[in-house]
């Protein structure tokens, strides 16, 4: 786990911002290769979308090649009203930046088989090769997407119910009339996020310290779903000060000591090169193929559902990385003189050493004795 | 100050096939009183602003180019409501040529749009039977092909007579003014093809001004409104009883307030009377001539506080706007007169009678922005949003919904003195730029 914690919610969202502006360069995203990127919606996120849009006017960043797949979508709620999620993607996002539409994925609130259309998400995930990065918000009660307290840590894209906390806070957004707020949304499953090759999460304020606390201090727990983050080889959580108002102070200056000591060492807490590389991946041998079994023996579903501890211990993104967090590969190790000055070939002492003699001698009567012995 | 670099048109290359489709952004739109920071797609294919956020999602497409106006201001394109002419040219003229009277229709309305005038009323003043039978034909909707570069639309002419006041002519000719007792005298006057939607599509008349007070006037109010026909007070005596008569069958606008018309006399408030809603009727639109010289600055502003949603400016400009200053021959059908232009100002010659003004519709703005103090969008919706409801086109013109005419235009603000200017930087129609300012100097 590498917790960031930045004085306040603009630098917070800057840092995630630059974080996945980095990861998209350095994984050279093609058309044939594209990033893969994961988006929330929320309160949260709104300063990252505001920064990733600045820097893209400015040029420093082009998503021509960036795939995306949205977190949730209400269900039942026109595709356009101002509160659905695709209006709220269109609004702080895509209307901004150069992404095309035929890369932009967010589950269909409206479809008419609503447990074929998470089905067929899912097996878009994976079409693409996996998510290369999930960015999150969470909820007051450490929701991650709408995996509200007590979703199956093992879940993926589903129909979920509302919790009855949520509705009230997204009445807000509707008039304050709790008969608008839609009751039940579509959503990506903890399993689903987990799957990603990284995970990025903000978390912003002081409303969300507790959850923070929870995910971050305590254990695996599905009354936090965020929490299941600690079961990620490469999660990362973004914080302002604000949100860790419950953790301990060891805990924070923990943090803290960790990424000055990484930044004295001449290295960010980057991931291993092989989850960051982009292109060309591991040509995978007809991946369609691979697909259709996948998805009928793993892809669990409302009604096969599977095992969930086998998996969640392993989890297994997309393709193949090392589950152990490699040291950078960066040079960062200090080298002694000695081995920048080439092999010198001295000549062999005349004298053998003493100790070599000494050797020599004890192992002579020995083989000795053995062989009078044999 | 402004400056070359307005002009980024970067097109940004697009492997995809041509949709005609741009997207306007780093720009403030013009949406009721307010200029809202947003994109506007538009496209030249349909001609209409769309819906961004469906387009993008059903229809997987992304715009052909993005422009980048720097922070300039786009406003819907604007609807002049009283134009005699322009160009040198009048609409109330009669041409031995009947096909050359449709071409100078065609130069001016090609003319007209570079003045940010996208569409507009052709105003034909007072005159005989004979004139209106044949001019009418020319004058009616154009808009029905929707190609950019016919230029500004004709939304439909405007009779501005005859059946006007003979004591408040202006510089009609009282020669030909007429009473109207029944709608066949009407039919009698513009031909009956001209005034009746059955047998003409499009209809030529939208807008009729006639004195209420004289013949059937009033009475025949209501038989206009079933046709389309907007009918206006003007050139007229009535008393405010009248005025509140007139508004009451279904008068909804009246031509150029305060002029031809009784002044506000606080026993009688005469015309303007109407818009204090003393009788709860709804109250009428009303056009103003902003030209400095027609009205008072204040009485402008007086206007403009009395109904600020009727308030719609309108130029009221002669054949003599676009021309350089001079003597210019001119005739109401009675004799042959000559008028002298100096800047705005349009006088009989040798005397001070007004005749028309010469002034365009952005300067109408911008003095209408120094006298009032009312925001930019405030004055612009008096040429934009309010003339367009005034014509029952609310929503297809003078909008930038999704759904409306790609109608717009592009200004920027020029401030000098305290005092900011609007200009027109580029005109578009049905989704193509058909007007670009040439850049100033570089200063």
């Amino acid at each position: 786990m590498r917790l960031i914690i930045r004085d306040d919610a603009n630098a917070s969202s800057s840092y995630v911002a630059n974080y996945i502006i980095d990861r998209i360069k350095h994984f050279a995203p093609t058309p044939e290769y594209p990033f893969v990127l994961g988006l929330p919606t929320g309160s949260s996120p709104l300063g990252v979308y505001k920064n990733l849009v600045e820097k893209y006017k400015a040029g420093e960043i082009s998503f021509e090649n960036v795939v995306t797949f949205n977190m949730d979508e209400y269900i039942g709620i026109p595709r356009d009203h101002p509160e659905s999620y695709h209006s709220f993607m269109w609004k702080h996002f895509f209307s901004h930046v150069n992404i095309h539409p035929n890369n932009v994925n967010i589950l269909n609130g409206n479809a008419p088989d609503l447990e074929a259309e998470c089905v067929e998400y899912e097996a878009k995930i994976k079409a693409v090769g996996g998510i290369d990065l999930f960015l999150a918000g969470i909820g007051e009660d450490g929701h991650i997407a709408f995996n509200e307290p007590g979703s199956s840590l093992a879940s993926r894209t589903r129909v979920k119910t509302l919790a009855y906390d949520t509705i009230l806070a997204n009445s807000r957004f509707f008039d304050n009339d709790l008969d608008k707020v839609p009751k039940m949304a579509l959503t990506v499953g903890v399993q689903t996020v987990l799957e990603a090759r990284e995970v990025v999460v903000i978390i912003l304020g002081a409303r969300k310290a507790l959850a923070l606390q929870r995910c971050i201090e305590q254990g695996v727990n599905h009354m936090w779903t965020l929490s299941s983050l600690q079961l990620h080889p490469h999660p990362m959580i973004v914080c302002d000060e604000d949100a860790t108002l419950e953790l301990q102070v060891k805990t924070v200056k923990y943090f803290k000591s960790i990424e000055k000591v990484a930044l004295a060492q001449g290295f960010q807490q980057v991931l291993p090169s092989k989850v960051r590389t982009g292109p060309p991946r591991p040509a995978a041998p007809e991946p369609q193929a691979v697909l259709a079994v996948e998805i009928q023996s793993s892809s669990p579903t409302i009604d096969s559902p599977q095992p969930t501890t086998s998996r969640l211990l392993q989890t297994t993104p997309a393709t193949e990385y090392p589950v152990r967090s490699v040291s950078p590969d960066i040079d960062f190790i200090p080298d002694r003189m000695g081995s920048r000055i080439p092999e010198l070939h001295l000549a062999p002492r005349l004298t053998p050493s003493p100790e070599t003699q000494k050797q020599k001698q004890l192992a002579t009567p020995a083989a000795r004795v053995n062989a009078v012995g044999a | 100050m402004p400056s070359a670099d307005h002009d980024r048109d970067h097109d940004t290359p697009s492997p995809l096939p041509e949709n005609g489709m741009t997207k306007l952004t780093n720009c403030r739109l013009v949406r009721g009183d307010r200029l809202v920071w947003d994109d506007v797609w538009i496209s030249s294919a349909t001609g209409k602003i769309l819906r961004s956020q469906a387009t993008f999602y059903d229809e997987l497409i992304l715009p052909d180019k993005t422009i980048d106006l720097g922070g300039r201001i786009v406003s819907p394109g604007f609807i002049e409501c009283q134009l005699n002419g322009a160009f040198g040219f009048n609409f109330s003229t009669l041409l031995d040529d009947e096909e050359q009277y449709g071409e100078n229709v065609r130069q001016l309305n090609e003319k007209l749009i570079q003045t940010g005038v996208t569409s507009y009323i052709p105003t034909v003043t007072s005159q005989t039977a004979d004139l209106y039978r044949k001019v009418l034909p020319h004058l009616g909707p154009s808009g029905g092909p929707r190609v950019a570069k016919d230029g500004a639309e004709s939304l439909g002419a405007h009779v501005e007579g005859p059946f006007l006041n003979p004591g408040k002519n202006g510089v009609h000719n009282k020669q030909v003014l007429r009473q109207a007792s029944s709608f066949a005298d009407l039919e009698d006057m513009y031909g009956p093809t001209n005034i009746n939607p059955a047998t003409s599509n499009p209809m030529p008349i939208k807008i009729l001004t006639a004195a209420p007070e004289l013949g059937s006037m009033t009475q025949l109010i209501p038989e206009l409104c079933t046709r389309g026909i907007v009918y206006s007070i003007g050139h007229s005596e009535a008393t405010y009883e009248e005025a509140s008569a007139a508004v009451a069958a279904g008068a909804t606008m009246i031509t150029h307030l305060f002029n031809a018309m009784r002044p506000l006399h606080h026993r009688n408030p005469g015309i303007f009377g109407v818009l204090g809603i003393a009788e709860s009727l709804p109250r009428p639109f009303f056009g103003v001539i902003a030209d400095g010289i027609h009205l008072h600055p204040t009485t402008v502003k007086i206007a403009w506080n009395a109904h600020p949603e009727g308030f719609i400016l309108v130029t009221d400009a002669m054949h003599m706007a676009g021309l350089p200053d001079g003597t210019y021959p001119w005739t109401n059908g009675e004799g042959e007169f000559f008028i002298t232009k100096k800047g705005a100002v349009l006088l009989l010659e040798g005397s001070d009678t007004i005749a028309g003004s010469s002034i365009t519709l952005i300067d109408c703005v911008n003095n209408f922005l120094s006298w009032s103090g009312a925001t930019i969008p405030q004055a612009i919706k008096a040429v934009t949003t309010t003339p367009a409801a005034m014509l029952h086109v609310q929503g297809i013109k003078g909008s930038l919904d999704a759904g409306a005419d790609a109608d717009l235009v592009i200004l920027s603000e020029e401030k000098s003195e305290g005092r900011t200017t609007l200009v027109v930087d580029e005109v578009w129609k049905f989704g193509a730029k058909v007007f670009k300012r040439h850049a100033p100097p570089s200063v």
